[in-house]
């Protein structure tokens, strides 16, 4: 039984092999590997892009259409058994309509919104369709089986079958047809107006709400047929293969170049080899790992992608900026120490632990949202890796205490200078960057740092995670029952919360708000952007650390998969809730969201659906956050 | 009314500033003495805004040197030129939309701070930090300190701004906009104050009390480098005016003289001559504007 | 699919409508009834929604039916049997309210899961300290159990499996040179180690292992390294998806060796996302539909009536998890400490995964799985060889 490669014409299981003779080796290997899965990737690229040139928005529920399509085509493959050009236009047609709701439902109101918001209602739309799915279709993966011919032509020691090439033809054929739209259609003309300057656009009488509807359905129709050919590649579909897909089509499109659809097929092609490149010299572990690494160093070296080009100094804004304005609503200060002060004193009215437990929860996360709604909401940098943060924090209170000896009472503030100092290095960085391309980097720093835990065995026990991490104690007693599970992390959270309320009276606070405002206008008036974002996220990491710090110690056990990306979200979507920069909106937005899918419980399987409608409801209605942008 | 410069403030030789094919900034020279008011007017595209981000620190020449109180300080960046005492306001008005007037005014003073002062890495925030968090005396009574004067810098404008001082900015009209981002230049207490078209979008009445407001700060002997559409404000203030078209400078010298410069007309008068073959389609709409305003001129005269 | 949405909205209407009577209902649960004929309660945590739902699922139809079947023959001593199913997403915060609520409910007997690590063991804690037995029937961490005496295990123990799956693939198959492909996972990574030390124990090299992130789909390159390595054959400790995945790239890669998974690929799930990829994999399974043992046959014929699918291992472990706590509750009553100590003393609760479960008081794990020999033949599983069925260790 030799390794199968060079040997002429051999049959498999699947079909006939061709084989033709090479002497390139393993590296030819991984770079048709690459182009293979960057091929993959950028069918999703593809669609992202053209709804952030347009709308400039990430759109989450992209990976969610997707998997709608994958769906769509197994109801028409499998149960009706249509022919396959067919399933390909009832894809389409199906996404492409789901596409303009979307767009109709979910983001038309929100136009006047902060620019935030159409961004927390993907995510909202996303979590609506994935638990759909997965209540109409059972979360169980699926075979979806492809009506294609099943020869391969072998290069090397990989081979290309039919399905490759399909994807390929379908990707650049997209590509070009939406290069010809763009470039030759009246409809196509007003895209591209939009894009540019969607007010401008306007009062020149572009239709601006058709074109966005237009742009979702074509990009949507795109995604859905994507769904189908992945779903076939694979022969597997189930209801949660949008996530990973979508934030894989978001790497690519920014390593390319937000906004740019060549650059977007270019940047996933590039991811692909990247990622192929790293498996061959580091090992499969190390995939990720080496794909987010090449993009923060490729978002730092050229901050507008590979393919874009140099631009000008940001135009002057005319009228507002990323944060709206708001008004926020004001708890007179009596209202918030009688709240403090009811809270202190509710285990001593209410005995329930499952309650006690919850709101303990509640506030572990609430300084996480905390650490949020300062970088995300006072200086503007919106980071999707937040939970990076706690994860630095709660291993490095727990290596301290258990491999180091430290008591866990001093371990869970140096674990908080620890998580600031280590957060800060990291996302340094990211500075230099603005808007959503701040959002992507640290995205990408809370992989890494989720990554680094796996793989750095000697330091963090990689995959086998820390056990026996000791309780928090005092005088040797240690602080598990239920009431004290509420009081430390409420005693921690109304510390932390007067201490940034401190802060952001002072000139600190002015300080930061303006960069979020407009940083132009900051820097010309002497604020040191990096200074500030820096003291930024090192108060930020500090919060988030002892908050990681507390939970590791409360669990117990901690492993890479403690505090993974939808962490991230969901403390973003507290953020949004609450209001950006609302200390006291960040308190009530964790309270809400961890205490939400706790009073849907009876609710089943249906609690994260119902979840994500209240979610969207609550956007719709109030998206400036419940208590205001501060 | 020309007083002879004392010595140059800030001095600008041959800067140049290039965006792809398209010469923004052409070479140009200009000094601008302690205590002047000089005027920058041309056409507009002419690069005005280009040669304040130049100046200011937005944005880095190509060639050429920005000499400021005998400093090269070519290519520094905005914020340290602001620790120099340079203050600007912007084109379209950039306010800090969230922020209350009185907060935009103070972070103009925000170089002024004692916090902000050390500014060794890591130790240097760090101690900004607990100075906010700690707020000892010192820390209070400059914060009372500057607030008074905050108020008091406001107080210039009238009735305008001192009724709003806890308004957020985006709830403002245009024109107090403007005033706020005056009240913000002036709380840096700058030593060279550029205003990039300080009375864009007010009526005559707002006008004419911008143009005594500047009066004043100018007869406190500060020195402002103003951009300015609007030329019969331009003649009464300057004491010189500097022409610039197509990036570069075509005229110089007292408000009068310059006024009745062929070049000068010929410029304002639709790029009849000069540079025709550079024009772009931008400048087309300014082009119109700008007739009109130099048929002021020559009435004026 | 029209039932569905119909079923869909009914019940998103339902549910919202119970959320507003939620807080006023609740309380009178505790109402005094008959305690003869009070429900006995089993706690399950695991994830009914979120990326591990399908998991959650599986288990779901594996309880339904034991419970079925226990009631059916007279539940607790006349008492019904039920399961309180909590949805928690696998998610560390969620365990420990669900952890709270289980503890504080007098009701509840014994608690089954949750299913990750990261999951599970976050709630450990809760359920020593509240004296509430923690039966974690698929964590198979080897930290697990150390969580106190409380905590109990009947997961396969990799110390015992491992060796089990060398012997297939070293000793019987004779492979020489394997490469290892394992998820990148608590549970991976142990069984990895025990099996590299086995397989050379018993003359093998391991030449190359790939350790591939759980969420992984694309193995291509991965395979370069393998086939790199030139291995007499592949060794797979994947999951069922993960694993047909691997099995397709591997043959369309064409690399023709002999693979052999590990016991976690046993579903038919298996078979229908490989394809005609999967035939011919070799898996080494303590639980066979095939298997004549009647409690097996039971299992099967049940399952397979109730639910028109095969069983795979998940619903099995589930079922047997459900089974083997009434028999000890049965055995040694409803208090709580009482089942701790029954699940130390019980011998004979039957089990379709173990034929017999004893536990080993001091890990608190059970001992000898029984592992059959399987091959993927004809896109279905069948006996290896006639006449191996049963490789006890």
């Amino acid at each position: 039984m030799g390794a199968g490669y060079g040997q002429g014409f051999e049959l498999t299981p699947e079909g006939p092999i061709i084989v033709f003779p090479t002497t390139l080796g393993p590296w030819l290997d991984y770079t048709i590997n690459g182009l293979v899965i960057g091929n993959i990737y950028a069918l999703l690229a593809v669609g992202l892009a053209l709804i952030f040139g347009v709308s400039h928005l990430i759109n989450f529920a992209h990976g969610s259409v997707y998997m709608v399509g994958a769906y769509i085509g197994w109801l028409c493959v499998t149960k009706l058994n249509l022919p396959l050009p067919v399933t390909f236009v009832t894809v389409a047609a199906g996404c492409g309509l789901l596409g303009a709701v979307i767009e109709r439902v979910g983001l038309r109101p929100l136009r006047n919104a902060p620019r935030i918001a159409p961004l927390l209602a993907t995510i909202g739309l996303s979590v609506v369709l994935d638990q759909s799915a997965q209540l109409l279709f059972s979360p169980d993966p699926r075979a979806l089986p492809t009506q294609l011919p099943t020869w391969r032509i072998a290069i090397g020691g990989g081979s290309i079958g039919a399905l490759d090439l399909l994807i390929a033809g379908v990707g650049i054929g997209s590509a070009g047809l939406l290069y010809g739209f763009l470039r030759f259609t009246k409809l196509g003309w007003a895209v591209r107006a939009t894009a540019l300057d969607r007010d401008a656009a306007q009062q020149c009488g572009v239709d601006v709400d058709k074109v966005n509807r237009t742009v979702f359905a074509i990009a949507s129709a795109l995604g859905g047929v994507s769904g189908l050919l992945v779903g076939m590649y694979y022969n597997t579909i189930d209801p949660n293969m949008g996530f990973q897909a979508g934030l894989k089509g978001i790497v690519a499109q920014l390593i390319g170049g937000v906004g740019n659809v060549p650059g977007a097929i270019a940047g996933s092609l590039l991811l692909g080899l990247i990622e192929s490149y790293g498996i061959a010299l580091f090992g499969t572990s190390y995939r990720n790992l080496f794909a987010f690494v090449a993009l923060i160093l490729i978002l730092v070296l050229r901050p507008n992608g590979l393919f874009a080009q140099a631009r000008r100094l940001p135009p002057e804004p005319l009228t507002g900026t990323f944060i709206a304005p708001s008004r926020p609503l004001v708890l007179p200060k009596w209202a918030v120490w009688g709240l403090a002060a009811l809270a202190l004193a509710l285990p001593l009215a209410v005995q329930q632990p499952y309650l006690l437990q919850t709101l303990g929860n509640a506030w572990l996360y609430a300084l996480l949202a905390l650490s949020l709604t300062l970088v995300a909401g006072t200086v503007g940098q919106v980071s999707l890796g937040h939970a990076g943060l706690l994860a630095i924090g709660a291993y490095a209170s727990s290596l301290l205490a258990l491999d180091a000896g430290v008591p866990v009472l001093l371990a869970v503030p140096l674990a908080g200078l620890v998580a600031a100092a280590l957060g800060t290095a990291l996302v340094y960085p990211a500075f230099r960057l603005r808007g959503h391309y701040v959002s992507i980097a640290t995205l990408a720093v809370g992989e890494i740092v989720t990554l680094v835990i796996l793989n750095w065995e000697s330091l963090t026990r990689g995959p086998i995670g820390v056990t026996g991490i000791p309780p928090l104690s005092v005088a040797g007693k240690p602080l598990v029952s239920g009431q004290w599970v509420y009081w430390v992390p409420l005693a921690v959270l109304l510390a932390f919360a007067a201490l940034q309320s401190r802060l952001l009276n002072s000139h600190l606070g002015r300080t930061l708000r303006a960069i979020r405002e407009d940083d132009v206008a900051a820097r010309s008036y002497g604020v040191d952007l990096n200074r500030y974002k820096g003291l930024a996220f090192a108060v930020a990491g500090f919060i988030a650390g002892v908050g990681g710090a507390l939970m590791a110690h409360f669990y117990s056990y901690i492993n890479h998969e403690t505090f993974p990306a939808p962490v991230s979200m969901l403390a973003l979507t507290m953020v949004i809730l609450g209001g950006l920069g609302n200390v006291a909106g960040a308190v009530l937005g964790a309270a809400v969201l961890v205490g939400l899918p706790e009073l849907f419980r009876a609710a089943a399987e249906y609690r994260m659906l119902i979840y994500g409608v209240v979610l969207l409801l609550l956007i719709r209605f109030r998206p400036q956050g419940l208590l205001g942008t501060v | 009314m020309a007083n002879e410069p004392k010595k140059p403030l800030l001095e600008i030789t041959g800067l140049t500033r290039r965006f792809g094919g398209l010469t923004a900034v052409n070479g140009l020279s200009l000094t601008v003495g302690e205590g002047e008011l000089v005027s920058v007017i041309g056409p507009n595209g002419a690069g005005k805004t280009t040669l304040f981000n130049l100046i200011s620190g937005l944005d880095a020449p190509d060639a050429g040197t920005v000499t400021f109180e005998e400093r090269d300080v070519t290519g520094f960046t905005a914020e340290r030129l602001a620790s120099f005492g340079l203050a600007r306001s912007f084109q379209h008005g950039r306010v800090f939309g969230n922020l209350s007037v009185l907060d935009n005014v103070l972070v103009g003073a925000h170089t002024r701070l004692r916090a902000v002062k050390p500014r060794i890495p890591v130790v240097g925030p760090l101690v900004e930090l607990a100075l906010a968090l700690i707020r000892p005396p010192s820390v209070r009574a400059e914060e009372e300190r500057l607030r008074a004067e905050a108020k008091e810098i406001i107080a210039l404008f009238g009735e305008r701004l001192t009724p709003r001082l806890d308004k957020p900015a985006h709830s403002l009209s245009y024109a107090n906009r403007r005033r706020v981002e005056i009240a913000r230049a002036l709380a840096l207490h700058p030593r060279l104050l550029l205003l990039d078209e300080p009375t864009a979008g007010m009526n005559p009445t707002e006008t004419a009390e911008m143009l005594e407001i500047i009066r004043s700060l100018k007869a406190r002997g500060l020195t402002i480098l103003l951009i300015e559409h609007k030329l019969d404000l331009v003649m009464q203030l300057s004491d010189r005016v500097v022409v610039m078209d197509h990036g570069a400078r075509i005229a110089e010298g007292l408000p009068a003289a310059v006024a009745s410069d062929p070049a000068v007309i010929e410029a304002y008068l639709g790029h009849k001559a000069v540079g025709a073959a550079n024009q772009d389609s931008a400048n087309q709409d300014g082009g119109r504007d700008a007739e009109g305003d130099a048929s002021r001129i020559l009435v004026a005269h | 699919m029209l039932d569905l949405i119909l079923r869909s909205t009914a019940l998103v209407a339902g549910t919202l409508s119970l959320l507003t009577a939620l807080g006023v209902v609740q309380p009178a649960f505790s109402q005094p009834a008959d305690p003869a004929k009070e429900p006995v309660v089993l706690g399950v945590s695991g994830p009914l929604t979120g990326q591990y739902a399908q998991y959650g699922a599986q288990w779901q139809r594996g309880f339904d039916l034991a419970l079925e079947q226990v009631n059916a023959g007279g539940g607790i001593q006349g008492r019904p049997l039920r399961v309180q199913f909590e949805d928690s997403q696998s998610d560390p915060k969620q365990t420990v309210a669900i952890a709270r609520k289980f503890v504080a409910d007098s009701r509840i007997v014994a608690e089954l899961g949750d299913f990750t690590s990261a999951a599970s063991m976050a709630a450990s804690p809760i359920y020593q300290n509240g004296g509430l037995v923690q039966f974690g029937f698929t964590n198979s961490h080897p930290d697990f159990t150390r969580g106190g005496d409380f905590v109990w295990s009947n997961a396969l123990n990799q110390a015992e499996e491992m060796p089990v799956l060398a012997d297939y693939a070293v000793t019987a198959l004779g492979l020489k040179r394997v490469a290892l492909l394992f998820i990148n996972n608590d549970w991976g990574r142990t069984s990895k180690d025990l099996f590299a030390k086995a397989a050379r124990e018993r003359g093998a090299e391991v030449v190359g292992a790939e350790g591939y992130l759980a969420d992984e789909k694309d193995f291509r390159s991965a395979l370069v390294r393998v086939r790199d390595t030139r291995p007499d054959g592949i060794v797979l400790v994947s999951y069922y998806a993960d694993g047909a995945q691997i099995t397709r790239q591997l043959r369309e890669a064409g690399l023709t060796q002999p693979v052999v998974a590990a016991g976690s690929v046993y579903s038919p799930k298996f078979l229908e996302l490989g394809g005609a990829a999967v035939e011919g994999v070799h898996t080494t399974t303590p639980f066979f539909p095939g298997d004549p043992r009647p409690e097996v046959q039971t299992f099967v014929k049940a399952y397979t009536g109730k639910y028109g699918i095969e069983p795979d291992a998940y619903s099995s472990r589930a079922y047997d998890a459900l089974l083997l706590l009434a028999t000890v509750i049965r055995q040694s009553g409803t208090d709580r400490t009482a089942v701790r100590d029954g699940l130390a003393t019980v011998k004979d609760a039957p089990s379709v995964v173990y034929g017999t479960v004893r536990f080993d008081p001091q890990t608190r794990r059970v001992d000898k799985p029984l592992s059959t020999r399987l091959v993927v033949k004809n896109g279905g599983f069948a006996l290896w060889e006639p006449g191996t069925a049963k490789v006890s260790n």
